[in-house]
């Protein structure tokens, strides 16, 4: 196939985009920083208690896309959102949305685990805290204890709780970024790249999670590694240069790509 | 009550923190500008009355009996002639109803004491006036000239000389001029005869041996550390010394300068060369800084391309990097000086404090230099001096700024060229 | 030939000598090139250096140890009744007799002994002068012969000069490393005489400080007390001052313009600021003492307070002003150094601005302002010309910020400046004084920047 080709294909999404039960949709999204477009009108919607996988090469858009979901990007004064994205109808770039409110809602965890330089403790219980979400101590140490346990992290930290963070092992230290999320009870989690700093033991563990969490969140994560994507999610996004070529089942999208660059980034001939 | 609802309710106390918090960081830098503010604007203000300088009109009698010269006099001798008697004679004549000698001394009081030579060097100037009757302009006593420009509000002239200066004015005998005097002059012990010229004077000698000293030094320590020096526990010691010294007491430089060039060395005291001496041990630390970061934004490309032709490191150093680090050594450099220029604690310990009426002609002539004119001037009783003190530190200002001026103009000039 | 006309002289040798260097390499080049090392301009410089350094080193040799020399010399002069005096004693005779040489003050009521020793101190001075020029001069001339000599095709000249400027280099590089030495030093020497005559635990802990040596033995109060606590005190409270005024307002400033200013007003308010750190100390001092000390004292007044006219309040409060730049730079570095990914995560779970602020980047960036602060402290401490113009002379011991209180950097000005003679007790306390404000500052700066230098490790 000529390259001709492929420009002429990638104006449209490909795929089924859309779902019955959104929980957050996405219409024609452009996102720019100062001149430089950096995603192109950009349709789809993330459904409840799924994990949606967000693959594609790097530098293609998945990670500015999934910060403009929490508005994460207000934080750079030269990036500029353009289109309609909603969270259960509301839309979030709506004047009225708070953005501190929104981002206590759709959590976010990081490429590089960025636990704060505090005890164990102290970074769960910063966001319960913050919020007013514990009457006191002993509700707050409850929502510690759960959210460790949920991220699957209590049994090995559950004798140092209050030793400082930065000295747990990588993995240790990304699962208590999770456990701090969950501890304010998001209704959705955007996962960037979770595992790509981690080693492979820790990132099987960190999947295990994932596909645990999704009984109780929508999860929308962006991953490099394919394999990750078919292991965690249900369903696949795939970007190429800011556009989103292709959507659809995780199975479908492995196993029979429709669009010629899915299958190209799929084979491994590029990406 | 879901967590949402919950998070929404403390939201709105949250909100008016972050509000609060956010004016009170304002609020500091603005305290940080308003220190500023009134602080120039309160030299300006005190600093204005330096600037004006109140004279009398007085008609003089270049009376040769009263000058107490003989009929033929050689032209030395109109050094010491009696001009004084010519002022009492002129204000005898313009008061005749004091006859008490303390109120004569007391009218005396409203001239200043460089009266006698104004006149002496009108007369030697024009020789023609003797024996004639001119009216002159002459200096005040700082005292009513303080007196006129304080709108009267000023408590060390005594009833009976306000009275005469009362008449004066309704007279119009005195006028205001710009007091040129003052960028004229060295110290005196009178305020409306004291001058910046021997300050500043004083200033550019020790800052001359401050720059002579530390930039050749300054330059080749940086260039020895980032060039040629191994990396071994000798360096690092070097490199921990020069940090500390950056932050070491100014006034400890100065017993140093005390305790090791004077008592030691018997370099003379209160000369520019001893202060430079200090001021350049003092200034350093931040040249070998400044270089070092210089030297070491030079691309190395540059070295490797002059070794590969063959040039030897020394080389390398001199032809080529030194002089691309040339602007941020002299950016370095200038604010080094900069800092010199304000300095006064270390000059304090070496002598430069002492009352120096002359201005020095050279480096090892006794000096004081701006900075200490105005601790000397700030300490002085009189209520003169508060404006002279005020109009030097200005001065003093506008100098810093000019040099800073200047750094920032070469670090702007040459900041494209890397 | 007087010290400067003799280094011009010098400088012109030695520019002489580099251009004969270089024609004579020139002229060997003329009839081989290959006969040579260098480039002929190494071989000038390497006679201009044998022409002039020599020579600079005798001439800086004799200047250091000419007065000290003739001195002696002068002592071994002396009657010696006058001899045998004490070295106080003694130092002021040989004063007297330089002043009267320097000023040409003998007349004839001049004592016979004083005229010949004054005779015989200018006689020297005058040999030694004749002397100095001489030699120097004969040894520019033998080195730049010496150093022609050697222009010939096998000498290294390159490699010569090149080993010349490095040793120069090295030289110094090493000043800093003899600063040091020579603050330690002369410090250690003269205080050592100091507690020579008072014992140390009664400078340490004595609390009365009064340093007026009697002149005469009968005299009431001035047996000479020198406890040094009020002094540590009286720094302690006014440098404790400054602090409280400049670390809120320097770090929230810093706050401020890293964290929500826009970088226009960033780029703007930063430099205003860092002009109060220009602003040279004893400008601030005389805005201490005639604006904002008669201010306080005034307000003090309306709401009936007693306010001492030299209050520590009014010192501290200027000096805080001073130091407000220097927190606020140093803290903005460090916050500036903390990554966004802290903040972020912060930001995530939807928590407001202010505080990731106050409760993850100023913890974050702790020890980095924390370094800072001690560095300010240090500053503070060590601060003379705000104090000397607006703090006090009389050692209260009293944390009271409305009473006036002395510093040891005061202290050290007023002991040394005025017409002291050198060697008594109130000198020297200066340098016992200033010992201990070199190494409590020297502690202070290590600590500083040990934490910060750690601080930024851990996130770089």
């Amino acid at each position: 196939m000529t390259t001709t080709n492929i420009e002429q294909k990638v104006n449209e999404t490909w795929g089924k985009p859309f779902v019955d039960n959104a929980k957050i949709s996405i219409r024609n999204m452009d996102v720019f920083y100062a001149d430089k477009q950096a995603v192109f009108d950009v349709n789809l919607d993330i459904a409840k208690h799924e994990v949606i996988a967000l693959i594609g090469p790097s530098g293609c858009g998945k990670s500015t896309f999934l910060r403009c979901l929490n508005r994460m990007n207000d934080t750079i004064p030269i990036c500029r959102v353009a289109g309609d994205i909603s969270l259960d109808g509301e839309n979030i770039y709506d004047t009225n949305m708070d953005p501190v409110l929104l981002r206590a809602r759709v959590g976010m965890v990081f490429q590089k685990p960025n636990p704060f330089p505090k005890s164990v403790y102290e970074n769960v219980a910063y966001g319960p805290r913050l919020h007013g979400l514990a009457l006191n101590r002993a509700e707050l140490d409850d929502i510690v204890v759960t959210s460790l346990k949920k991220a699957g992290l209590y049994n090995e930290v559950k004798d140092r709780l209050h030793s400082i963070a930065t000295g747990l092992s990588g993995g240790q230290q990304q699962r208590l970024c999770i456990a701090r999320t969950i501890a304010i009870s998001p209704e959705v989690i955007l996962m960037d790249e979770p595992a790509s700093a981690l080693d492979p033991i820790a990132t099987a563990i960190i999947e295990e999670l994932i596909d645990e969490l999704r009984k109780n969140y929508t999860i929308a994560i962006v991953t490099h590694s394919m394999q990750q994507a078919a292991r965690v999610s249900q369903r696949t996004a795939y970007f190429h240069l800011g556009r989103i070529i292709e959507v659809g089942e995780t199975s479908q999208i492995f196993t029979n790509p429709q669009h010629e660059l899915t299958e190209n980034y799929i084979t491994g001939r590029f990406g | 009550m879901n967590n949402t609802e919950k998070i929404k309710k403390s939201l709105n106390k949250r909100y008016r923190k972050e509000k609060r918090f956010r004016l009170l960081s304002l609020l500091a830098v603005l305290t940080g500008f308003a220190c500023l503010f009134i602080l120039l604007v309160d030299m300006i203000i005190k600093a204005l009355p330096a600037f004006i300088q109140t004279e009398v009109k007085l008609d003089i009698h270049f009376d040769q009996e009263k000058l107490e010269l003989a009929a033929h006099f050689e032209p030395e001798e109109l050094q010491n002639a009696n001009f004084r008697g010519l002022i009492k004679q002129s204000l005898q004549q313009r008061f005749p109803t004091v006859r008490k000698r303390s109120d004569k001394r007391a009218l005396m009081r409203l001239i200043s004491v460089d009266a006698e030579y104004q006149l002496r060097d009108k007369l030697q100037a024009e020789p023609q006036l003797l024996g004639e009757t001119v009216p002159i302009w002459l200096l005040v006593d700082d005292d009513v000239d303080t007196y006129l420009k304080s709108d009267k509000q000023f408590g060390r002239v005594s009833q009976k000389q306000i009275a005469w200066i009362t008449e004066l004015e309704q007279q119009e005998r005195f006028q205001k001029r710009f007091n040129y005097w003052f960028f004229q002059t060295g110290d005196s012990r009178e305020p409306e005869l004291a001058g910046i010229l021997g300050a500043v004077m004083g200033s550019f000698y020790t800052l001359l041996v401050t720059l002579l000293l530390s930039f050749p030094i300054g330059v080749m320590a940086a260039v020895y550390l980032e060039e040629f020096a191994p990396r071994n526990r000798w360096i690092d010691l070097i490199e921990v010394n020069i940090n500390n010294l950056a932050a070491v007491p100014s006034i400890v430089f100065g017993l140093l300068g005390l305790a090791v060039f004077i008592n030691f060395f018997g370099v003379p005291r209160s000369a520019p060369l001893v202060g430079g001496m200090v001021l350049a041990l003092m200034t350093l630390p931040t040249i070998i800084i400044a270089s070092r970061s210089a030297i070491k934004a030079v691309s190395p490309s540059m070295r490797e391309a002059a070794l590969g032709l063959g040039a030897s490191k020394v080389q390398v150093a001199f032809h080529h990097v030194v002089p691309l680090a040339m602007p941020g050594i002299l950016t370095g450099t200038i604010i080094g000086l900069a800092q010199a220029l304000g300095e006064t604690a270390p000059l304090l310990m070496i002598g430069m404090v002492a009352f120096i009426v002359d201005i020095p002609q050279g480096v090892t002539d006794a000096a004081t230099v701006l900075p200490v004119q105005i601790y000397l001037w700030a300490d002085s009783p009189e209520r003169a001096f508060v404006a002279k003190t005020a109009a030097a530190i200005l001065v003093l200002l506008l100098f810093l700024v000019a040099m800073n001026g200047l750094a920032v103009w070469l670090r702007k000039k040459f900041e494209r060229m890397f | 030939m007087n010290v400067s006309t003799l280094l011009v002289t010098l400088v012109a040798l030695a520019l002489f000598s580099y251009v004969f260097g270089k024609q004579r390499a020139l002229s060997i080049a003329k009839h081989n090139r290959r006969r040579l090392h260098s480039i002929p301009s190494y071989y000038g410089y390497m006679t201009a250096l044998w022409c002039g350094l020599p020579a600079l080193l005798l001439l800086f040799l004799w200047l250091c140890f000419e007065t000290v020399v003739i001195e002696q010399l002068l002592i071994a002069s002396l009657p010696s009744d006058i001899q045998s005096l004490s070295s106080g004693q003694l130092s002021l005779v040989l004063n007297d007799l330089k002043l009267l040489a320097t000023q040409d003050l003998m007349d004839s009521h001049t004592e016979p002994m004083k005229r010949e020793a004054v005779q015989y101190l200018l006689s020297m001075q005058a040999t030694s002068h004749s002397l100095r020029t001489i030699l120097v001069l004969v040894l520019a001339f033998a080195g730049a012969a010496w150093g022609l000599s050697r222009v010939i095709g096998k000498t290294p000249a390159r490699i010569w000069v090149e080993k010349v400027v490095l040793f120069f280099l090295i030289l110094s590089s090493t000043v800093a490393i003899l600063t040091t030495i020579g603050i330690i030093l002369s410090l250690l020497f003269e205080s050592h005489r100091f507690f020579g005559e008072i014992p140390p635990q009664d400078f340490l802990f004595g609390t009365k400080w009064s340093p007026q040596t009697a002149l005469r033995s009968d005299q009431v109060g001035s047996s000479g007390s020198f406890g040094a606590i009020p002094l540590f005190l009286g720094t302690l409270l006014i440098s404790s001052i400054a602090m409280l005024v400049a670390v809120p307002i320097g770090l929230m400033s810093a706050i401020y313009l890293s964290e929500y200013a826009s970088p226009v007003f960033r780029s703007i308010a930063k430099p205003v600021l860092e002009i109060l750190a220009g602003v040279p100390t004893v400008v601030y001092g005389f805005f201490a003492a005639l604006t904002v000390a008669p201010f306080i004292r005034h307000w003090g007044e309306t709401i009936g307070l007693d306010v001492a006219s030299e209050s520590a309040l009014a010192t501290g409060l200027v000096m805080g002003i001073m130091i407000i730049p220097f927190i606020s730079s140093l803290s903005d570095d460090v916050i500036s150094v903390v990554p966004q990914a802290l903040r972020d995560g912060s930001y995530s779970l939807g928590v407001t601005q202010s505080e990731t602020i106050r409760l993850v980047v100023i913890p974050a960036a702790l020890p980095g302002i924390i370094g800072g602060i001690l560095l300010a402290f240090s500053r503070a401490i060590g601060e003379t010309m705000i104090v000397v113009m607006a703090a006090g002379l009389s050692a209260n011991l009293t944390i009271n910020p409305l009473e006036t209180v002395t510093t040891v950097t005061v202290q050290i000005v007023t002991l040394l400046t005025g017409d002291q003679e050198f060697d008594s007790a109130k000198t020297l306390a200066a340098f016992a004084l200033a010992i201990m404000l070199f190494i409590s500052t020297l502690i202070l700066n290590i600590i500083a920047l040990y934490i910060v230098r750690q601080y930024r490790e851990e996130y770089e």
